[in-house]
């Protein structure tokens, strides 16, 4: 018998009682009068991110690259190197074009797009939709772009949203949620931000009117 | 030493409280979680076969390994075949319990832990003594001067710190190592040949392995080498999403009292001309499953919130236990493993159960830890002294005649001199002054109505 009908065996023998998978629904989850001002406060606060809000009028590249310039630690005086894939973004490496991944580690500032924002926790859900998903983990400094209505109160509400959505499952081998810079306290219970992956993230929030394409 | 480390993990369950009131449906969720762990782990093998063809679907290449050496065996195989000189790992408390690095060392494949904490105690050659914080019992002052001994560009990365963040008078200042430590990290992700992650849970519907971190490395693990081997112990199965929401929720807030993790990472398939592969892990969790007092051991998620409350943890800290996971619930998986070598764990408890009233899927750990402790006897590890004492105190008890006698006699006992009573014959003297015994007892004093 190989070793995975050996497994499979001893557990069907093993389990003894069995028990139904509950019913969820009567979860009532903490649901917000106000998501988006509740996931501001999030992101700013216990994740350590900055939130930046797109007026009506302005050019989401414009913002992005005044930003992007604005940043600590980026290109040593010169111009900070940018990845990108979203359309017009302006940027110097596009994480569909690289030959290796390596590339991206001399990102200053990687631009990718979230899909979904959860107020609960400040955590942006970001399906792969570029070929190198490094840009969303070694650029030092990270702009998560985020569509206001794409907000939710909670994981559940999240992941339903995920669940329903073919397109992911059918074209993305990968999905993170990231909740603001990476951050560490390994070192006597010390916090510090920016232990492997980026060291700061800025969300800016655009209207659910495209100020882009 | 004792305090800081009762302070640092009380501090963690302090945070965890709060994290647990903020929420109006905590309990609800603690009680889904652990219906969901209790379903899911009675139907294991069903979830398996799920998982593993959704998983062969997304492209993925799935093993099965019995055991510790079945697993490392495997782990070596794809790594040799592929010409792998270094691999970069995320922390796996499942590699941990199989001993994978020493292995593939031997083998003479370079392992780079990328888990701050577990990098600092690789460096150090020490083992963990938590399974979420494992570092934090070493000083900035230690790290430091590992980092200046064991990282050869030091200096040129202090050069690098000061241009980006201006100098620091304190040369082991946690900002500053951390710093070090992540240039000297991100040189071995860029120079890696393969990835490894432990997993935090597998769903079965969709064949997602899902990897939770604050640091991020175990994307940068897996987003710059080509080849990524998952290690998951075959207990980490839940059914679907709407079930990874109730886990997601639970598991940060539990483990270090955060709202999430950084990063909720879940993982799929392979990168765009990778591999991905990912080994189920036996190593005696389907034993455990027919064990009726124990089974439910498969439920815990291991977020070491057991361990920040227990009293005996926090003040005695990891090393003190034999077993290489600390706290209420390695004592009850060291017995699951092994119970002649790990059964002396099972004293480290005060029965306070607070572990019971934390833990995020209800495991009974305190209940089984005493179920354990009424099984020594029948597993030959009673204590002789305790159980002659049990004995004796039972025939005292029973024999009131004799009680009353020896009560009587007993002030003739402050007649024995000093050295001959505090012998190392008489437990009672170690640590102790020996008490002196009134003239009379309670119950004299008591029939001659003077109380």
């Amino acid at each position: 018998m190989s070793t995975r009908e050996e497994i499979l065996k001893q557990l069907r023998q093993n389990a003894r009682e069995t028990y139904d998978m509950p019913q969820l629904d009567h979860l009532k989850p903490i649901s917000y009068a106000d998501p988006i001002a509740e996931f501001i406060q999030k992101t700013t606060t216990t994740a350590g991110a900055k939130v930046v809000e797109l007026k009506e009028g302005e050019q989401l590249n414009d913002v992005i690259q005044s930003i992007a310039n604005a940043l600590p630690s980026c290109g040593g005086g010169g111009a900070p190197i940018i990845a990108s894939n979203l359309p017009g973004v302006e940027a110097q490496i596009n994480p569909d074009t690289v030959a290796e991944a390596q590339e991206l580690m001399k990102v200053d500032v990687g631009v990718i797009e979230g899909h979904i924002g959860v107020a609960e926790n400040a955590c942006i859900w970001i399906p792969q939709t570029m070929k190198e998903k490094a840009i969303c983990f070694a650029s030092e400094q990270l702009i998560i772009v985020l569509r206001r209505d794409a907000i939710v109160s909670n994981m559940h509400e999240a992941y339903e949203r995920i669940a329903a959505s073919k397109k992911y499952f059918q074209q993305y081998k990968f999905g993170t949620f990231i909740s603001g810079p990476s951050k560490t306290a390994d070192i006597e219970s010390a916090l510090v931000y920016g232990a492997q992956a980026a060291r700061g993230v800025t969300v800016l929030l655009r209207s659910s009117i495209d100020n882009l394409r | 030493m004792v305090t800081r480390h009762d302070q640092t993990f009380f501090g963690v369950r302090q945070k965890r409280d709060r994290m647990s009131q903020a929420l109006p449906e905590w309990e609800d969720l603690r009680e889904a979680a652990s219906l969901i762990k209790k379903h899911t782990v009675s139907h294991l093998a069903d979830y398996l076969e799920q998982f593993e063809q959704n998983a062969v679907r997304n492209g993925v290449h799935v093993h099965w390994a019995k055991d510790a050496e079945e697993y490392n065996r495997i782990v070596k195989e794809i790594l040799t075949s592929h010409g792998v000189k270094k691999v970069v790992k995320s922390k796996s408390m499942l590699t941990e319990e199989c001993h994978l690095n020493e292995h593939l060392e031997q083998e003479g494949i370079e392992v780079v832990e990328t888990d701050l904490g577990e990098r600092i105690l690789q460096m150090m050659k020490l083992a963990p003594s938590h399974i979420v914080m494992p570092a934090l019992h070493v000083h900035r002052e230690e790290i430091g001067d590992t980092f200046r001994k064991l990282i050869p560009d030091f200096d040129e990365i202090a050069k690098g710190y000061t241009a980006v963040s201006g100098s620091t008078t304190d040369k082991n200042d946690p900002t500053f190592l951390t710093f070090v430590a992540r240039m000297h990290l991100r040189r071995q992700f860029a120079e890696a040949d393969a990835g490894m992650t432990g997993a935090n849970f597998g769903i079965a519907e969709t064949g997602d392995v899902v990897v939770c971190t604050n640091e991020g490395n175990a994307d940068m693990s897996t987003s710059i080498p080509k080849l990524h081997i998952v290690s998951m112990g075959i207990e980490k199965l839940i059914p679907n999403y709407k079930a990874m929401g109730v886990f997601q929720r639970l598991l940060a807030r539990c483990g270090t009292g955060q709202e999430t993790t950084v990063y909720t990472s879940h993982f799929r398939g392979p990168r765009p001309g990778g591999e991905m592969h990912i080994v189920l892990v036996d190593n005696g969790r389907s034993a455990i499953l027919g064990n009726n007092e124990h089974w439910q051991t498969l439920k815990c998620m291991r977020c070491g919130a057991c361990m920040n409350t227990c009293p005996v943890y926090r003040r005695s800290a990891g090393y003190s236990y034999t077993y290489f996971i600390p706290g209420p619930i390695g004592v009850n998986l060291g017995m699951l493993r092994d119970p002649h070598q790990y059964y002396d764990n099972v004293s480290a408890c005060t029965l306070c159960c607070s572990c019971e009233n934390v833990c995020p899927v209800k495991v009974d750990l305190s209940t089984q830890i005493y179920r354990w402790r009424q099984q020594l006897e029948s597993l030959g590890h009673a204590n002789t002294s305790k159980k002659m004492m049990s004995q004796a105190m039972s025939y005292l008890f029973n024999h009131p005649a004799v009680y009353t006698g020896v009560l009587r006699l007993s002030p003739m006992a402050n007649w024995i001199p000093a050295p001959l009573m505090n012998l190392k014959l008489n437990p009672w003297a170690y640590g102790h002054q020996m008490m002196k015994f009134p003239p009379k007892s309670f119950h004299q004093l008591w029939k001659e109505k003077k109380l």
